[in-house]
């Protein structure tokens, strides 16, 4: 299997607070990984660094083999990796269909001169721009608030209309920031199967932060754990499960809970 | 609209009858009238009904909104020279406003030194279109001031030179985010008024205070635009472009861009929009509708200087925008008409009833009274007001609803296109789930 | 022009340039102050340190019209001025928060910015208003307390006034570090600066807390007020706009939050601004003179925000994902 992001010995530092220390994770093309670990181990900082937001300061990131690091997150965004966040993050007072749309801005063509003549070929492309959006919310199965303002949408359907949003912009890879956070036992095991297509339908690689370890063991082909910023653990659920170092981590609890 | 006005527009027909008894009742009432505010207001916001008529197909709807502004409102007031220069001067401010739209409403970005694109804009004609050019190119060059066919051009080359403006401001300022934001264009803004105050010297390029009088008229066809009726049609054209141009903008990927760089900067760069350039746009955009009113705003004055860029001016314009409604075109029409009215209408008069009732000796009220100096605290009010009871504004924005039977009829002609291309066929997600 | 000029106006130059600068010092507090706990721009700040410049003239008037002043200690007339002023000014900072920013901290900062600014321009005017009717002018001349002056060289004089500016200054600055670090509301304040929502969970009362904040920054703003009107002589309602954007200006500049941040960027601000308007004249051959010494100091916060973002004496924060 081939690597499509390799993720080489990453190291933030805030002040004096080493956020993520040496951190190396390799993604397969076409698999699901998962990265866990306690509150506060670094996850969301290495997230932040693979997609952009912040710099790495030591170490590198490369895409298909090439260096990404440095580059803006609408760069990288449009090189192929798309990300939700942990926090919701949606265009509140923009509708459904408006959010998915601007999730494929870097795709399109029309310039400013363009759509002020508003000629036949931007206006083309803003159908099809419509009708693929469109798709894609029927997609993750919310096509009939297409017209909703995103503020005004439950919870659960907010989480897959930022999904949709980061498919829009065709992604080789997709980063999930807890996606079950805040979702009921039901809506956890519709979010399996909807994972599991991302992965067979969209032939996406993904990558989740997650802190539902039955989740995590049940869609993840790989693990990497982080403690304090560190890397102290990688293997399929199979190892992580048994691993020491991660029992002691979550104090024993956790891992035997997931089992 | 309240729930009062609703059976008014429940049908197509109550809709048509409601747009002819308003626009009768206001001509009438303006023609009759002598100087009436209401009336005049009542007939400038029929814009509003035809607005709110939603079962009236669309292109009547321009074609009589076309027709009250080109013909009606002359007719009624009778070409009333007063009422077209309140009316040119209420058309200035809303095309400001609907530039300044662009950037507060759209992007965003609270720009408080709007103003002084206007004034690249008025500057960029008054130093051509006087003899001051000479004061800096040799007569052998060029003979200045250009004759007024050259108006034509120079809207072009205002609405190039303040867009140039604003991307060269733009360039540092828009990586300073916020509140941060506001306070450092308002420092560009009084950069720009200094700069054009001080520009007599060592090359004398603006006349400094003294400003620059006896600005060359546009022609049109061997004839000069010298009355308010010529500079209201002027005006009116312009609107017209400038709306369609808001309009066309705020439903592509532009437009989109911004509102999304404005609802969650973070999110609209993950999600591929680069910030600074996007910003960028909003900036010249905005400002290039500032540059063409201000050339038109020096022809018409046919004197500008420095005292037409003060701070107060961005802040007018940027109370038309917030009273109207931030990012809503139609409420920043509304508010852009309020407020002009109200400054040089409503308050002028108040003032000079003020002053016939102390000259008649009824009472006598001190001059520190008189409400024309009251902008200040006009406009303080209604910012507080409008910030804690209405923080959308009149008329708030609103995102336009797509035709969602339209689209599914795209849907099964089209084919698929970015990720959804590498499967076979869509399937329902629910099914699924 | 020889070199010796430049050198024999030097020591008026700086002296103007300090007393200016402790001007600012003091107005940055109060934008460092709001800024640190709501993180809220102020805008309407300069105006209460202009309300203040006007009510501790109108003291001064006032013991003036009852004859009084002439016979009175100018220090004691001074204090009594400074009392009045830092209380009113004080309480309509108060006054302020809880029509116009209360009501507005869950809402959006644009939302509360506008506010600000509308309280801005509304008090411009209202004082304009009150003085126009009473006075019949909304111009004011300060009675001058002191109008000595120490002889430092040939060319330079250091006057009475800027002494008592600058002592003042560092008696309100030392007062407030005092204040802030060792008192039970100084330390309340720093931790709702911090975390409100743990702050409240500690019974700490947020809501008090705030009024306190506001009611000492917008009191030593309103002091200053006072200050100024001694050393510029004439106030008129539209000096704080001006006198706000630099300030603040100041507090960006030593880094927003920080009191001695507050105090290094006044200063420096001050002999920036007094330098600048002193030496580019000459130094241009007249191209550029004093006539843009307003456009050194919002060019100076332009390049501050830009490259330093964080101030000269701050610390980087980056925004959370």
């Amino acid at each position: 299997m081939s690597t499509v992001l390799e993720i080489k010995n990453i190291t933030k530092r805030f002040g004096g607070l080493i956020a993520v220390a040496d951190v190396s994770v390799s993604i397969n093309k076409g698999t699901i990984t998962a990265v866990i670990g306690p509150n506060g181990a670094g996850k969301t900082t290495f997230f932040n660094m693979v997609t952009g937001f912040y710099v790495p300061d030591e170490g590198d990131v490369l895409l298909d083999g090439k260096s990404i690091k440095g580059l803006r997150p609408d760069q990288i965004s449009s090189r192929g990796i798309a990300r939700t966040f942990q926090n919701i993050r949606l265009f509140k007072e923009m509708t459904a269909l408006e959010n998915v749309m601007v999730g494929m801005d870097t795709r399109l063509k029309a310039g400013i001169f363009g759509i002020l003549r508003n000629g036949r070929r931007i206006k083309e492309e803003e159908e099809r721009v419509r009708v693929e959006a469109y798709r894609l919310l029927k997609f993750v199965g919310i096509e009939d608030i297409a017209n909703n303002e995103a503020q005004s949408l439950p919870y659960g359907v907010q989480r897959r209309l930022e999904i949709a949003r980061a498919l829009a912009a065709s992604p080789k890879i997709i980063l999930l920031d807890e996606p079950a956070a805040g979702m009921n036992p039901r809506e956890t095991v519709e979010l399996t199967d909807f994972i599991f297509r991302l992965r067979d339908e969209l032939k996406l690689s993904i990558v989740l932060i997650e802190h539902d370890m039955k989740l995590v063991m049940k869609l993840s082909e790989n693990i990497h754990v982080l403690d304090y910023g560190q890397k102290i653990a990688e293997g399929t659920p199979e190892e992580i499960r048994t691993n020491k170092r991660v029992i002691e981590a979550y104090l024993g609890k956790s891992a035997d809970e997931a089992s | 609209m309240g729930k009062l006005f609703k059976p008014l527009f429940a049908t197509q027909a109550s809709q048509y009858a409601v747009n002819c008894v308003y626009l009768l009742v206001a001509s009438l009432w303006l023609h009759f009238a002598e100087k009436s505010v209401i009336a005049f207001l009542m007939l400038l916001f029929s814009f509003l009904v035809l607005y709110y008529s939603d079962k009236i197909p669309n292109k009547i709807r321009i074609i009589v909104g076309a027709l009250i502004f080109l013909v009606l409102l002359p007719f009624a007031t009778g070409a009333n020279p007063y009422y077209m220069e309140v009316s040119s001067n209420v058309g200035i401010y809303v095309a400001m406003a609907l530039g300044l739209n662009i950037v507060v409403g759209f992007a965003g970005l609270l720009d408080m030194g709007y103003v002084a694109f206007f004034a690249a804009g008025a500057y960029s004609y008054a130093i051509f279109a006087t003899a001051q050019a000479n004061k800096f190119i040799p007569t052998s060059v060029m003979q200045f001031p250009l004759s007024g066919g050259w108006f034509w051009l120079f809207l072009l080359v205002g609405l190039v030179v303040a867009a140039t403006f604003g991307i060269l401001l733009g360039l540092p300022v828009l990586k300073v985010k916020g509140d941060y934001l506001a306070i450092v264009t308002l420092g560009f803004g009084e950069i720009v008024r200094i700069v054009f105050n001080n520009l007599d010297h060592p090359i004398n390029i603006t006349n400094g205070p003294r400003g620059l009088p006896a600005i060359t008229q546009p022609q049109l066809f061997g004839m000069t635009l010298n009355t308010p009726l010529h500079y209201y049609y002027l005006v009116l054209i312009v609107i017209a472009f400038i709306i369609l141009v808001n309009k066309r903008l705020e439903n592509s990927r532009l437009g989109r861009a911004w509102i999304a760089i404005r609802e969650d900067e973070l999110a609209a760069q993950a999600m591929g929009i680069p910030l600074v350039k996007t910003k960028l746009m909003a900036f010249a955009t905005g400002a290039s509708f500032a540059g063409i009113v201000g050339v038109i705003f020096a022809a018409k004055q046919t004197f500008v200087d420095p005292t037409s860029f003060i701070l107060m001016q961005s802040i007018s314009i940027l109370v038309m925008v917030i009273l109207g409604g931030s990012g809503s075109v139609p409420g920043v029409i509304v508010g852009g008409a309020i407020i002009t009215v109200l400054n040089v209408q409503v308050l002028q008069e108040i003032s000079q009833w003020m002053n016939e009732l102390s000259m008649s000796g009824i009472v006598n009220i001190p001059s520190e009274l008189d409400p024309s100096k009251f902008q200040r605290l006009i406009f303080g009010v209604i910012l507080i007001c409008i910030a804690i009871f209405r923080p959308s504004g009149i008329i708030p924005a609103k995102r336009p609803a797509i035709d969602i039977e339209r689209i599914k009829e795209l849907d099964k002609t089209l084919p698929q296109t970015g990720i959804l291309g590498k499967m076979g066929t869509v399937q329902d997600g629910r099914k699924e789930a | 022009m020889g070199l010796d000029f430049y050198v024999a106006i030097l020591p008026q130059v700086l002296i103007d340039g300090l007393t200016l600068g402790f001007l600012y010092a003091v107005v940055a507090l109060g934008y460092t102050m709001v800024y640190g706990i709501l993180e809220l721009i102020n805008f309407a700040h300069g105006e209460i340190f202009m309300v203040g410049a006007f009510v501790g003239t109108e003291v001064l008037l006032y013991f003036k019209s009852g004859g009084i002043l002439d016979g009175m200690n100018p220090f004691v007339a001074l204090i009594g001025a400074l009392l009045v002023a830092t209380v009113f000014a004080g309480g309509l900072g108060v006054g302020i928060e809880r029509i116009a920013y209360r009501p507005l901290r869950n809402s959006p900062r644009l939302v509360v910015l506008i506010s600000a600014i509308g309280v801005s321009f509304l008090l411009q005017d209202l004082v304009r208003l009150v003085e126009g009717v009473t006075r019949n002018a909304f111009f004011l001349n300060s009675p001058q307390l002191f109008t000595k002056s120490i002889p430092i060289t040939q060319t330079a004089v250091l006057p009475m006034k800027s002494i008592i500016i600058m002592v003042s200054a560092i008696v309100m600055m030392i007062a407030l570090q005092v204040f802030v670090k060792q008192t039970k509301w100084g330390k309340a304040m720093r931790a709702v600066a911090q975390d409100q929502t743990t702050s409240s969970l500690m019974q700490i009362n947020v809501n008090k807390v705030i009024a306190i904040t506001f009611f000492i920054g917008s009191g030593l703003g309103g002091a200053t007020g006072v200050l100024y009107a001694q050393y510029f002589a004439t106030i008129n309602p539209f000096i704080g706009f001006l006198l706000g954007l630099k300030a603040f200006t100041a507090a960006v500049l030593g880094g927003i939050g920080n009191i001695q941040g507050a105090m290094f960027g006044g200063v420096l601000l001050g002999l920036f601004e007094s330098v600048g308007s002193a030496y580019l004249d000459p130094l241009t051959g007249g191209a550029i003179g004093a006539e843009y010494k307003d456009v050194f100091a919002f060019a100076l916060l332009i390049l501050v925000l830009l490259f330093k973002p964080e101030g000269l004496l701050g610390e980087a924060v980056k925004e959370k994902v």
